[in-house]
Parts: C-alpha cells; sequence; structure tokens
C-alpha cells in the first residue's frame, strides 16, 4: 500500500469539491440570503486542504487495487466532511453529528434528512444539498475521472471500487471515455427533465434541485413535504419517469441513444426490474382499493405508482404518507427497499443483478435435487455467469445480513422503537430515505440518538460503496505494508545529491 | 487510435501498458479468463475473453473501428488467422509473431506478403540481433543503430575507478576537442534524467551517449572506456538463439564454444556449424566450464530456456574472470536486479519483440525508435516535414517539451552532433532522446 498515491488523488478530489462548492454561491447571490461567505469560506478551505496534501506529497504512478480501495473509501468519508461545512458554519445545523449525516445523506443519494423544517435552511444551502445528491450519484471519483487528466494509470481500480457491482460492461476501451459517456448520459437526462419540470410550472431553482436528486435516486427536496408540495400530478408523473430512468443501468442509456433497442430489451436484468416494480405497484394497487386510501382510481394509481418506483429506485421523494397505508402495502415497500435498483444504475440497495442471480442459483439447486447428476450453468444475457460471481453474490448477501443484524441492534439499543430503528437502517443502507413510524415519509431522523446516527451515517457510505470497499478499510491486514508518503521537496534535494 | 492486441503473454501486456499509456484505446483479447482479468485490473485497456481467430470474438472488440492489429499469441497459427481476419475487417496495419521460418522467407508460398500482413516478427530472430549487436562492443551495456547506422547511441556504466567520475558535462564539453558527441540521459537509481551542462558524472550512472559511428573508438577513449571484438566467446544453450549468434560469430572469426545439455541437439550443431566447438554437458557443470576454459572467455552469451541456468552460469564465468555476460531471460521484472549482481546486460526476448513493434507502430511521423531496457526513456526519430512551422529555426529557440533531448540531426547522409545554434532544415532527421511520458507532446509539437 503506497499512502502516497492515496493523498495524491484524495488532493485532488478535494480542489474539484472546492469548485464543486463555488456554484452555491451564484445561487446565494441571486436570491440574497448572504451564505455566499459561508461558501467562499469553505471553498477556500477545501481547496488549501487539496492542494496542501497535492504540493506536500510525492504521487505514486501505480495505484493497485489496495490503493483504489483506500481512495474510494477514505474519499467518501473525507468528501462527506468538507460537504458538512457549511451546514455547520452556517450554523443551520448547529450539531457536527448531524451536518455530516446530512452530508452524507446527500452524497450517498440516501435522501435521509435530519431536518424539521427544509424550507429554514435557505435557497444556497439547499441548493448545496441537492447538488451533493448529483456529483455523488454517479460518483464523485467517478466524475474526477471524467475531468481530470491526472488518474491515468490507476483509474480502473477507482472506477471498480466506487461502481461496484457484479457485472459490468464496459463502453470504451479507456476508463476516462466511459466515465465521460456515462456522466455525459447523466447531465443529459439532469437537463431533460428540467426542462420538463420548469413546463410543469416549477421555477428553474425548484426544477434543477428536483433533477439532480432524481437522476441520482437521492430523495432531498426544496420542500418539507417533498414532491407533494407541489401538488401537480404533471410533475408526479415526470418524476415518476425519470426516477425509473435513474433506476436503470446507465450503460443500457448509452446503448439505447445509439439505437441498440434490442440489445436493452433482452436484458434481463431490465426485464426484472419493469416486472418487480409493476408486479409491486399492481399489489399495492388492490391493497390500497380495499383498504379505501383513496377516493377514486385516478388518485390511487398516481400516489401508487409514485411511492413504489420511488422505493425501488431507491430515491425517496414522498407524495403520499404510505405510513398510513395497508399493513401489507407497506411490507411489500419495506421489501422493495432491499433490492434496490439496477446494477450501473445511480440507485442503492442489493441491486435486482444479485438477487437475478440469486433466484437462479436457487433454480440450479432445486433442478440438482431433481436430477442429482445433471450438470448446470447459468447464464445471464446469453453469457455464462462464472462461479467466482456467485459466490462474491453469496459473500455479499450474507454479509449485507450481519451489517444490517448489528446495525439495527445499536440502534434499538439506545431505545428507538423496533419497526423505526429496523427500517431506519434498511432505508440508509439502501440509500432509500424515508423509512416507517418514527423516520416514515412526514418523519424525519431529528430525534434518532447521536450515536445511531453514526452508525446509519456509516450505513449510508457503506451501501453506497456497496460494502467490500468500505469493509477493508476496516481489517488491520489492509493497512500493512504501507509505505508512509514522501514529500515532494525533500525527495527531490535528495536526488540531486546522490 | 483504437488497437486490438491479441495474447495477453509477455508481450501483449508490454504492449498494453505502453499504448495506453500513450492514448490508444486498446481491447485485449485472450483465452485465459484469468489473465484477461488480470490485465483489465492492471492497464487502462479493455479485455475481452475469447479466442483471437474467432470473427465473432474480434466483432465484440469492434475490430471495425481499430487501425491497428497486433497477434502475439504463442502459436503461430492462430496469430496468422488472425491477422487474415483483421485484414477482412479492414484494419490497416497488422502485426504478427511468428516462430515458424516457412512463414518468414519470401520465397515460402505463404509468407506476409501473400498473407497481407505488415510485419511478421520472430522473436528468436529479433533477439540474435540484439545479442550481436551488443557482443560487438565490450564495454558498452547498449548499442542502438541511428539515422540508418550513422550515428550510434550507446550506453555506457561508469564504474568507481574511472577517471571522468565527478567531472560536469559542461567541463566535459571543454575536454572533447574534436569529437561532437551529446549526452543524452544519464540514469542514476533507476531514474532517467535528462542532463544539463551543469550535472557532474557520477560513479554507478548509466551514461547514454550519442555519437557518430567513426567518432565512437575516440569517445571511447576519451571515457576511458575500452572496446574490441570478442575474440573468445562462449554461448550456453545451443537453442534456435544459440545457433544463430554462433553462426554470425563465426562468419566473424570468433572462437565459439557452444554448450548444450542435449546429446541430440548437439549432433545438429555440430552439424551445422563450421568450426566452432560443441560441447555436451549441462551449463551449471562448473568443473566442465573451467576446464574448457570460460575464465579465460571475452564474452559469455547464456541462453538456454532456463533463467536459472542463464543466470548461474554466467556468474560463475564472471566469477572466474570472464569478461562480460549477455543473458537471455523470460522474466523482465528480474532485469534491474540482474545489473546488481554483475551481469552486464539481461535480455528478454518479449521485451525485445514489443519494442521492435512499438517502433514499427510509431512508423509515421516517427520512423524508428528504440525503448532502452532498464529505463523509462526512448529514443525516437522524427523527419522534418516541409511545413513544419519550425524549420529555418534555431534548436534553441523551438519550445520542445520537458524530458526530451536531441541526440543527432541526420542531414543528406551526414550526422550533425547539434548544439542550441543548430538550424533546422526540412528532409532534416531528428534524432531524439525521450522520456516515455512526454513522447505525446514531442508528437503533437512534431505533427505541427
Amino acid at each position: 500500500m503506497k499512502i502516497g498515491g492515496i493523498t495524491t488523488i484524495l488532493g485532488w478530489l478535494l480542489i474539484f469539491l472546492a469548485l464543486a462548492l463555488l456554484t452555491p454561491i451564484g445561487v446565494s447571490l441571486y436570491y440574497g440570503d448572504g451564505m455566499w461567505r459561508v461558501f467562499v469560506a469553505v471553498a477556500a478551505i477545501t481547496f488549501c486542504c487539496g492542494a496542501g496534501l497535492v504540493a506536500l506529497f510525492k504521487g505514486e504512478d501505480d495505484i493497485g487495487h489496495r490503493e483504489g480501495f483506500a481512495v474510494v473509501g477514505l474519499g467518501w468519508l473525507v468528501a462527506a466532511f468538507f460537504g458538512a461545512m457549511p451546514y455547520y458554519l452556517s450554523e443551520a445545523i448547529p450539531s457536527f453529528i448531524d451536518a455530516y449525516f446530512e452530508a452524507m445523506s446527500g452524497f450517498t443519494t440516501t435522501g435521509s434528512t435530519i431536518l424539521e423544517r427544509v424550507e429554514a435552511l435557505g435557497p444556497s444551502l439547499l441548493f448545496w444539498r441537492a447538488l451533493t445528491h448529483w456529483l455523488g450519484g454517479m460518483g464523485i471519483i467517478v466524475l474526477s475521472l471524467a475531468i481530470l487528466p491526472i488518474l491515468g494509470v490507476g483509474g480502473m481500480q477507482l472506477f471498480q471500487a466506487e461502481m461496484p457491482g457484479p457485472t459490468k460492461d464496459r463502453l470504451a476501451p479507456r476508463i476516462q471515455d466511459t466515465a465521460r459517456i456515462l456522466w455525459g448520459v447523466y447531465t443529459l437526462f439532469t437537463l431533460i427533465e428540467t426542462l420538463l419540470l420548469m413546463l410543469g410550472g416549477m421555477s428553474f431553482y425548484d426544477a434543477i434541485c428536483h433533477s439532480f436528486a432524481t437522476l441520482a435516486t437521492g430523495g432531498f427536496s426544496t420542500k418539507t413535504a417533498s414532491v407533494g408540495g407541489f401538488a401537480s400530478a404533471y410533475i408526479d408523473y415526470v418524476i415518476v419517469i425519470f426516477m425509473f430512468l435513474a433506476g436503470m443501468n446507465f450503460t443500457l442509456h448509452y446503448r439505447l441513444l445509439q439505437g441498440k433497442w434490442r440489445q436493452v430489451f433482452r436484458n434481463e436484468e431490465l426485464r426484472f426490474y419493469i416486472m418487480m416494480g409493476t408486479g409491486a405497484a399492481c399489489l399495492i394497487l388492490i391493497f390500497n382499493y380495499i383498504y379505501g386510501t383513496y377516493d377514486d382510481i385516478v388518485q390511487n394509481l398516481r400516489y401508487t405508482l409514485f411511492q413504489v418506483w420511488s422505493i425501488v429506485t431507491t430515491t425517496g421523494f414522498g407524495t403520499a404518507d404510505f405510513d398510513q397505508w395497508h399493513p401489507a402495502a407497506r411490507i411489500i415497500l419495506v421489501s422493495l427497499m432491499f433490492i434496490g435498483g439496477m446494477a450501473g444504475s445511480t440507485g442503492g440497495g442489493i441491486k435486482h443483478v444479485r438477487l437475478l442471480i440469486f433466484f437462479k442459483y436457487a433454480k440450479i439447486q432445486v433442478q440438482k435435487l431433481i436430477h442429482p447428476k445433471s450438470v448446470n450453468t447459468m447464464k445471464l444475457d446469453g453469457h455464462r455467469v462464472p462461479d467466482d460471481v456467485i459466490q462474491s453474490i453469496l459473500g455479499y448477501l450474507s454479509l449485507y445480513i450481519v451489517v444490517a443484524a448489528v446495525a439495527t441492534l445499536v440502534v434499538t439499543g439506545q431505545g428507538v422503537d423496533i419497526v423505526t430503528g429496523f427500517t431506519a437502517v434498511i432505508a440508509t443502507l439502501n440509500n432509500i430515505g424515508p423509512g416507517l413510524a418514527g423516520v416514515g415519509p412526514v418523519q424525519n431522523y431529528a430525534d434518532i440518538p447521536a450515536l445511531s446516527k453514526v452508525v446509519l451515517t456509516l450505513c449510508m457510505v457503506a451501501g453506497r460503496l456497496e460494502l467490500y470497499t468500505l469493509a477493508v478499510l476496516l481489517v488491520p491486514a489492509f493497512w500493512k505494508n504501507s509505505h508512509p508518503p514522501r514529500l515532494r521537496f525533500v525527495r527531490g534535494h535528495a536526488a540531486k545529491r546522490r | 487510435m483504437r488497437s486490438i492486441i491479441v495474447g495477453a503473454g509477455a508481450v501483449g501486456r508490454h504492449l498494453c501498458a505502453q499504448l495506453s499509456i500513450e492514448g490508444h484505446e486498446v481491447v485485449l483479447v485472450d483465452k485465459d479468463l484469468q489473465q484477461v482479468r488480470r490485465a483489465e485490473r492492471d492497464f487502462n485497456i479493455m479485455a475481452i475473453e475469447g479466442n483471437g481467430a474467432s470473427a465473432k470474438v474480434l466483432q465484440e472488440a469492434q475490430i471495425e473501428k481499430a487501425d491497428l492489429f497486433i497477434a502475439v499469441t504463442d502459436i503461430d497459427e492462430v496469430n496468422l488467422i488472425a491477422c487474415i481476419l483483421a485484414k477482412e475487417f479492414g484494419v490497416t496495419r497488422k502485426i504478427a509473431r511468428v516462430r515458424n521460418e516457412e512463414y518468414l522467407s519470401s520465397s515460402s508460398p505463404l509468407n506476409e506478403y501473400r498473407l497481407g500482413i505488415d510485419l511478421i516478427i520472430n522473436p528468436d530472430q529479433v533477439m540474435t540481433n540484439e545479442i550481436l549487436k551488443i557482443s560487438e562492443i565490450s564495454e558498452a551495456f547498449e548499442v542502438v543503430d541511428l539515422a540508418k547506422g550513422e550515428a550510434v547511441l550507446v550506453g555506457y556504466d561508469i564504474k568507481e575507478a574511472n577517471p571522468v567520475c565527478g567531472i560536469s558535462l559542461a567541463d566535459l564539453k571543454e575536454l572533447k576537442g574534436l569529437y561532437d558527441f551529446v549526452v543524452v540521459a544519464i540514469v542514476r537509481d533507476g531514474q532517467t534524467v535528462i542532463p544539463r551542462g551543469g550535472d557532474q558524472i557520477l560513479p554507478g550512472d548509466k551514461l547514454y551517449i550519442v555519437v557518430r559511428r567513426k567518432d565512437m573508438a575516440a569517445v571511447e577513449e576519451l571515457l576511458s572506456l575500452r572496446s574490441k571484438a570478442p575474440r573468445k566467446v562462449f554461448i550456453i544453450g545451443g537453442g534456435d538463439v544459440g545457433l544463430r549468434v554462433a553462426r554470425a560469430l563465426e562468419s566473424q572469426k570468433v572462437e565459439v564454444y557452444m554448450v548444450e545439455a542435449d546429446a541430440r541437439r548437439c549432433e545438429l550443431l555440430a552439424d551445422s556449424l563450421q568450426h566452432s566447438v560443441v560441447l555436451n554437458f549441462d551449463g551449471l557443470d562448473a568443473h566442465d566450464l573451467i576446464s574448457e576454459g570460460i575464465d579465460t572467455a571475452d564474452l559469455v552469451i547464456a541462453v538456454t530456456e532456463s533463467d536459472t541456468t542463464n543466470i548461474l552460469s554466467s556468474l560463475l564465468a564472471k566469477h572466474h574472470g570472464a569478461k562480460k555476460s549477455i543473458i537471455r531471460i523470460s522474466r523482465p521484472d528480474f532485469i534491474p536486479l540482474l545489473g546488481k549482481l554483475g551481469i552486464d546486460v539481461a535480455l528478454s526476448a518479449r521485451l525485445v519483440a514489443a519494442n521492435m513493434i512499438l517502433k514499427f507502430i510509431r512508423r509515421g511521423a516517427i520512423t524508428s525508435a528504440a525503448s532502452l531496457l532498464g529505463s523509462d526513456a526512448e529514443v525516437v526519430e522524427f523527419i522534418v516535414r516541409e511545413k513544419w512551422p519550425h524549420v529555418g529555426r534555431q534548436l534553441h529557440s523551438i519550445e520542445f517539451p520537458e524530458g526530451v533531448n536531441i541526440g543527432a540531426v541526420a542531414r543528406r547522409g551526414e550526422v550533425i552532433i547539434p548544439s542550441g545554434n543548430t538550424v533546422l532544415q526540412a528532409a532534416d532527421r531528428l534524432i531524439i532522446f525521450a522520456i516515455k511520458d512526454s513522447i505525446p507532446l514531442l508528437e503533437r509539437l512534431m505533427t505541427q
């Protein structure tokens, strides 16, 4: 492990973050909320820290897979630290743990909030909140890969650590090109959604904030009542469509734009994703009808579709309080929380492809019981799934259960009731946002004890990086044989004298 | 530019690393899933599992977008078929590695022209050439022909006792008198430095010098290095490379001792060689080596299939007094280490082949190139085009990128060792020594 390589990339990441911190200044000046001083200060601090890291330590040429994990894991923790500063320094959120929770919820596109009243934050801080979603959605490290030319050799390591997933589909041989394509599609969709939302009567500011949150499958709104606050069926349906798109694998979008329709619609994971979402929506429609939640079918359809896709894609926007729905409807929604979006999407959760492979594995086991001597191979989209992929998925699922169980234990151990505690862990670990009961769609995370907030914050980043990336950082063997970073100027002199 | 490389062996991997750094879009095809994953982890490339000689796999690699195709698997036939397929898909440049002599001779029914392959590389032949080039001068560990052999790039090790130690390059310039040469690079502690006048020569440095071939002897005298053609050469390992080297040395009237462990191979060697002494014992048999007089050899060339035998036998020879050793090694990672052990030159057949391919690829703007073993620098040649904006300007007024040093200018068959005042003319051939990272920048400057 070469720490020098890590510090340099983290330094560049912070410089990049400092640039991002400049954008809310424009918003602040336009609305005159006086927050621009805070953003200037935070951007300056972030830039100095980043530039300091780059200037002080000598970089390393080869970034191995260990360094990749370390950069991504630490990168996210550090980014949320600096991302929390505007909330904390402006005194909008007085507790740093709360500010860090809010920032991490933003970057990991979770959308859980500790704010009682969102509007109290003011336009520029709300814009920053939405922007953290957008930056984190496709991955801050992947974004810097696309933009900064410094990440040459180790790019693949970083890409894999930040965009994990059992299957991978390279769009271009060079990792920079792949990253650029993904970010290009992402930006394009954001712009289209902004335009469509503005046609529905939203202001440009609200439209762009909601587009950021939708495409990133985040869920931060500029209103306490979330999307429901706009009370427009048109806006609801636009957001449903874009949530659906954001929960799809972005490489499929690129294939669609290339005109390869057949290839996309033959994708097994996509079919599974559509099937799960529509299946769940149909069931909930029926339960809501029986329970008499809504007076007419049009409203039922509108609210059900929105909540279901908001949960399936792990966005977490709300237009209705699903905590008041039929118990069966609620349990369906909680089950959906585990699954999350497709691999390669901006959504969280276990991902449809893992579940699909898991089911296929179960099917093979049944086959084995019927024909003990049969030889079975697993196929996905016509390609064979190697055994080690299956094994890593089984490993992932067991790790997932352990993390969820331990986190729930800590949260309920602090006196939070079972439903609240359990769904809070599930909602953060899967990057959804709202859970049930005390953290339901019209509630927030303000009343959760401080230690539990820290645990939930770690759940968010663990879920976003799909457990392994963060888990390896906690293993002492990972840090063994580390080379300390070499100072830049000292080394130059030594070489000359020798 | 999209390049497809078939075969993730040492050559394929070396090419992947090099081309991806230079900004190519590299797609690697190999039939071993483990190799594919490893390559994808190590380099910035796309890797596909599959048979490189299958049209379906090549389509998956989007061969229709490629303009460079390199087939370097271990199997000749796979390489050839892959290249033929590439031709059908309209790839402009195709390179294949082929061992079998039958495909190489111009009289055979299937040679590179008939197959439509631009370059066929035989690693053994390339290796032999490399060994012969180095064996000519005893003190140099590296010799590269430049400008059609008019000038040479030579690499020297500066030993502790050498009187030039501690002299700065500016002082050396005063000393050199009539002879023009340029110290283009110094490799110190594994790092390549493009030197300035104030830099001193230190013991343990590797000095790279560009000089006219006819002035080489004088420069060596100046640097207190002596060189002479070897008189007595031991070749350990009578394989393909060993036999080729032995034949070439025989024709230069060198006394050749050929050591080979396999008795039947020895008979064949004895048949094909004229005056060489063919010895049938193992290269690790110290007693036999010494009794045959390896201690008085000028040069030991160890080219058996086994790295261990090559290293140990040449160490033994050096220990007993042999002057110089050249060995073949299949694991290039060990090359830096071998210098410390006292082995003068270690060549990896695969790296040598990969460098030859790189040289060919850069044909075009860059006419020839060599990458120097154990350093991150390359020698490249550019021809100055008539429309190049810097024609007619003095060298010091042109902003060359950092890490670049002009070694020589070849003009109408004459080699000029340049100074800052040298004026460039159209059709000049510039011989440039450059750190690898700066080559793309240099290319941009030269193709303005």
